[in-house]
């Protein structure tokens, strides 16, 4: 889950759990499955938290986060995005 | 970083067709040869002179937000621009004509969107304009479609829909400098090569950028081609995210292909991705710092506030200085008169004293811009999100809701964007909470005949600056209670997810703020020139009838409007007001700040034979501290404003809601202004 992943580590997003109308407004930001997630920083109040991705910050809650099942970026070298 | 175009080449493809058909248009309707920008090769581009129907050429600029879009905009139009709503719907419909030497071409700018799917109004406008599907507005008859240079890819994938409508289309790659600046490359070239159309580079604040535009807009003709491009990257799934019920792939697929789409093309433009930018970094890092970032927004507001105060006072000097030397002036000037009496003693001490407080209108959008400009809106909206969470409501209602602090008619309109209907319902219920700027004219003349000045905490926080930040937090605390209560009971819903857009941090431009000043004062004073113009002018003349006895002006309880005022009086007794009041109390139905003016009218009716009578001296007259107290009470939470009546019953659909809003809030005003008068 994205919301466990700590500070800095840079995932893989691997599948949203999520339908419809709530799964459109990640995907249309590029947040769709094999993208790049870094989280940077936690909001002062701990969540949301502050998510690199395609070189903009988006911010995302907590329980949004679970939603986003990832695997780490090391695993995944080399399978997607080579650069 | 140079300004690069490029019609895309080789033959057969779609991009040929493209100059062939404005070509075609050009040479039967250049009209005489006059003078464009272009330098684009191929066939003369037309003159945009007025196609058949009298009307300009249409264009439409269509973009992600936060990418460039409106200040392009800006640049294109300057202050030949009028906002409206489209018919039907209360999306905002921004257009302006851009002058060429060609002829003019009118330009609309359409809300910042990331897609064309139905799934929010601005998606759903932005995509009915397009098609033409909108009433009373044609189809566009070209499109420029504004992408953030420094995120590509992702942006990329709005270009696929937008270039699959087969208008002509240019995309203006914006950010150019950050995206040199952090290390980040691409050929704009190639990306048009790939897109098959004109592709541009530029720096949308920068005067250059324009001129890639203009050679784009000047080459539109009379008739324009019909369907010249069509996008390189196509498949079957590509139209289906524009029409939900035609999706034949899973909508992860769907967007997940785009992506990689864009990807592919990013690569082949020699596109690569910037570095973070250190200043936005280095600055998060202090801004939602744990202990730092509250502590910066909580000074931010306090600033906002003081300013609004303390620091627009020698402007509102300025400014009633003016209105009172020129109505002194034409006092002097005019016989006696019924028509001095009108024009001195009701428009100019009506309209005037509302006036009075453009400054400090003009103070607060000023701080709103340069807020939005920034990016730290949305780190603000981050910073509040848990108390948003907290109400069940979402981080998308936080910038309506803050923009509701300057007017909740937009504030309604933009909650649009709250994708999810129950929130935005509940959004839009408790947006006229939100102390909107008409208000501030209202609590600014109570506070400063009621409360003494003076330092409260050190020299930044005055007295009464902190009581106008306590009456704004008073409204949004019950804005938070209502919005609690709504979402726990009539519009309970499971919770949705928020996605916010941290954009990078950017020197806000004068440019903008300029227009958006420029923008405000238009509006307030079109406001001040109608509304209380006409209220002003009807006040007059109800204190001017039935005639006394000796054919003079009555005394003004004996007039008609002290009539009514004694009718009403029994209900807002209760409060400590007097008819004076309740006729303000009446005609702020209209908008809250007439309030202002009403009683600056009768008391400048009452008074004009004497020594003018300060109204602020005329209220300490007429009202003690408590009902003084009662009546900011009575305005923080009164819904008086049939703007916001109207636009709510439109964006929901019925009565349902705004004759809800309008008791609750009435119920919430008179009780409050009826215990401030009781306790104090």
């Amino acid at each position: 889950m994205l919301a466990d992943v700590p500070l800095k580590e840079e995932v893989v997003l691997v599948r949203i759990d999520l339908a419809g109308d709530d799964l459109e407004p990640l995907l249309e930001r590029g947040i769709v499955p094999g993208c790049r997630l870094c989280p940077v920083r936690h909001a002062p109040a701990g969540n949301p938290t502050v998510y690199r991705v395609d070189g903009a910050l988006v911010a995302l809650r907590k329980e949004t986060a679970s939603c986003l099942c990832v695997r780490s970026g090391l695993e995944a070298a080399g399978v997607l995005d080579p650069n | 970083m140079p300004v690069r175009t490029k019609r895309p080449g080789g033959g057969g493809g779609p991009g040929p067709e493209l100059s062939a058909g404005v070509g075609r248009a050009s040479g039967e309707h250049d009209p005489g040869g006059a003078a464009t920008t272009s330098d684009i090769p191929g066939p003369k581009p037309a003159g945009s002179g007025q196609a058949p129907g009298g009307r300009f050429p249409k264009v439409a600029l269509v973009g992600p937000p936060n990418s460039g879009k409106s200040t392009l905009f800006n640049r294109l139009t300057g202050l030949r621009q009028r906002v409206a709503n489209y018919p039907g719907v209360t999306v905002e419909q921004r257009t302006g004509t851009a002058p060429l030497p060609a002829g003019s071409v009118e330009v609309t700018d359409l809300p910042g969107v990331h897609g064309l799917s139905p799934r929010s109004m601005d998606q759903r406008v932005t995509r009915d304009v397009l098609l033409g599907r909108m009433d009373g507005a044609p189809a566009p008859d070209a499109v420029i479609l504004v992408l953030d240079a420094t995120r590509l890819e992702s942006h990329l994938m709005l270009a696929e829909p937008v270039l699959a409508l087969g208008l002509p289309t240019l995309v203006v790659l914006t950010m150019a400098d950050e995206l040199g600046r952090r290390d980040g490359a691409l050929r704009a070239s190639a990306l048009a090569q790939e897109l098959g159309v004109n592709v541009a580079l530029v720096d949308a604040r920068s005067a250059q950028a324009l001129e890639p535009v203009r050679r784009f807009l000047s080459t539109l003709g009379r008739e324009t081609p019909t369907c010249p491009v069509a996008p390189t990257a196509s498949s079957p799934a590509e139209n289906d995210a524009s029409d939900p019920t035609e999706r034949s792939l899973p909508v992860v697929d769907l967007f997940a292909d785009r992506r990689q789409r864009a990807r592919t093309i990013g690569r082949s433009a020699g596109f690569r991705a910037p570095r973070p930018s250190p200043v936005t970094h280095r600055l998060d890092a202090l801004l939602l710092h744990p202990i730092l970032g509250p502590l910066a927004f909580l000074a931010v507001i306090v600033l906002v506030f003081q300013s609004i105060f303390a620091w627009a006072v020698p402007l509102m000097d300025g400014t009633e200085a003016l209105v009172a030397g020129s109505g002194e002036y034409l006092a002097r000037a005019l016989p006696d008169s019924w028509f001095r009496s009108l024009l001195v003693d009701g428009v100019w001490a009506g309209v005037g004293s509302v006036i009075v407080f453009l400054p400090q209108i003009l103070v607060l959008f000023f701080f709103i811009s340069i807020l939005e400009d920034s990016g730290y809106m949305a780190r603000a909206a981050v910073i509040a999100d848990r108390l948003m969470h907290r109400v069940g409501l979402q981080g998308e209602s936080f910038l309506p809701l803050l923009s509701a602090y300057a007017c909740a008619v937009p504030a309604v309109m933009a909650a649009r964007t709250v994708g999810n209907e129950r929130d935005r319902v509940a959004t839009i219920f408790v947006a006229p909470f939100m102390t909107c700027s008409a208000r501030l004219p209202v609590y600014a003349l109570l506070i400063a005949a009621f409360i003494p000045a003076g330092p409260l905490l050190g020299p930044f926080v005055g007295r009464r600056a902190a009581v106008l930040l306590g009456l704004y937090a008073l409204g949004l605390v019950v804005a938070v209670i209502t919005a609690a209560v709504l979402k726990g009971t009539l519009l309970r819903d499971r919770p949705t997810p928020f996605v916010m857009e941290l954009p990078p941090y950017r020197l806000p431009s004068a440019r903008s703020i300029a227009a958006r000043l420029v923008d405000r004062t238009r509006i307030f004073l079109r406001r001040a020139g109608k509304i209380i113009l006409a209220v002003a002018v009807a006040l007059w003349v109800l204190t001017q009838v039935p005639r006394s006895p000796e054919g003079g002006a009555p005394e003004i309880g004996d007039s008609a409007l002290g009539r009514i005022g004694q009718v009403i009086e029994p209900a807002i007794e209760p409060l400590g007001f007097d008819w004076r009041v309740g006729i303000g109390l009446v005609t702020s139905l209209a908008a809250r700040e007439v309030i202002v003016g009403t009683l600056g009218t009768i008391y400048g009716v009452e008074n004009a034979g004497e020594e003018s009578m300060e109204l602020q001296a005329a209220l300490q007259r007429d009202l003690d501290f408590g009902s003084a107290v009662g009546l900011l009470l009575f305005f923080v939470f009164a819904l008086q404003c049939m703007s916001t009546v109207a636009v709510v019953r439109r964006e929901t659909g019925g009565w349902r809601w705004p004759a809800l809003q309008f008791a609750y809030m009435l119920a919430l005003a008179y009780a409050g202004a009826w215990t401030a008068n009781a306790l104090l």
